[in-house]
């Protein structure tokens, strides 16, 4: 498998917009493709066809939703990377509870930042413990210099200071 | 020995014999110096290790030299839904301005453009996005298939975002959309190759 190797930062941007518009528009595909099937007029060609009207039609929506909320948390991550000068879980965590709140602007904002940093806090520490239980199978321990999960970079280049 | 140029002092000079631009002591050099012009009296290596015509990189075991479909491919998706809702918002405006036209300055007026901008911004990045994931997708799958990676993969692809793209119109939207996809990924691979066909080499992948 190749080395994992994540943008340098204002690339990182249009990166994460296109990896969370793939995963909003595949996703929702698949879903819109079951929702379509079933709530089409029995037949199977109605219900193809149902399948595919909804696939078209919302699939994209989707898509471009998961890409704001993929583009908007890069940002704010990569803006807290360049005002704190470091690059830990922290970042990521804060820009979750930003992006939530922005994106839910006129409506329950607190609730919503809440949600996001919940979210992120869960992603990133699931994160840790996997890196954690990874390098545990090595017995050299600490003085061992190189991450062996192929996980986020971003996150991880300071864990050192975690230990 | 005197292999490096800044320990050289002045009396190291006579072990190259006159101070001329030839290098007549040429028994003293240690290495065989056969066929080669002088390059410098200070050279005591065989100018012909110095030439490099294989790669400037060193690349690990598994990797190769450019970047492949894959890993272009959420960059090249992102960078079209970006530019799909820059292009839509700045449509949205100029739509929004010309249908208030009539309308003074007012919240109206402002929510109205507002929700125009944000509309055709939203339609217009998912359809580029959109558009960009099948082209990625459809790239990525003829790369696997073919085992090869070259120009005709780019316009195959194209093509065949435009068909199932417009196979709703049925079989003439079809064939429609896989004639503009074809131009415009021609275009795309004879605007990559623009220096090949001209005889230099390219400069990018």
């Amino acid at each position: 498998m190749e080395e994992y190797a994540r943008e340098p930062c204002p690339w990182r941007i249009v990166d994460d917009c296109g990896g969370a518009f793939t995963m909003g528009a595949i996703g929702g595909g698949i879903f819109q493709a079951v929702k379509g099937f079933r709530n089409s007029p029995s037949g199977i060609n109605h219900r193809m066809r149902g399948s595919l009207t909804a696939i078209r039609t919302r699939a994209p929506q989707l898509g471009g939703s998961f890409a704001v909320w993929g583009g908007l948390f890069s940002m704010i991550d990569c803006g807290l990377v360049k005002v704190r000068g470091k690059e830990d879980p922290w970042n990521s965590i804060t820009s979750g509870a930003m992006t939530g709140a922005i994106l839910a602007a006129r409506m329950a904002m607190v609730g919503s930042a809440a949600m996001g940093g919940i979210l992120l806090a869960l992603i990133e520490g699931a994160g840790i413990l996997l890196t954690r239980f990874a390098s545990a199978q090595f017995p050299t321990g600490p003085q061992f210099a190189e991450e062996p999960a192929p996980m986020p970079a971003s996150s991880f280049g300071d864990y050192r200071q975690f230990q | 020995t005197c292999n490096d140029p800044g320990s050289r002092s002045a009396g190291g000079f006579g072990l190259f014999g006159s101070a001329g631009p030839q290098y007549s002591k040429t028994e003293l050099a240690g290495v065989p110096l056969t066929g080669m012009s002088p390059l410098s009296p200070y050279l005591n290596v065989d100018p012909r290790y110095l030439i490099q015509n294989t790669d400037e990189f060193i690349l690990p075991t598994g990797a190769n030299k450019t970047r492949g479909r894959f890993e272009l491919a959420f960059f090249t998706i992102g960078g079209c839904c970006i530019t799909g809702a820059v292009f839509g918002a700045v449509n949205g405006l100029r739509m929004g301005l010309s249908e208030t036209r009539n309308m003074a300055w007012s919240k109206p007026r402002n929510v109205q453009i507002l929700n125009m901008v944000t509309r055709q911004g939203a339609t217009w990045a998912n359809t580029l996005g959109s558009l960009a994931l099948l082209y990625s997708a459809f790239g990525v799958i003829i790369e696997k298939a073919r085992g090869a990676e070259d120009d005709l993969n780019t316009i195959a692809a194209g093509t065949l975002t435009g068909v199932l793209y417009k196979s709703p119109g049925g079989l003439r939207g079809a064939a429609r959309g896989g004639l503009v996809g074809l131009t415009l990924s021609g275009l795309y691979a004879f605007y990559n190759n623009w220096d090949h066909l001209k005889g230099s080499s390219p400069t990018r992948y």
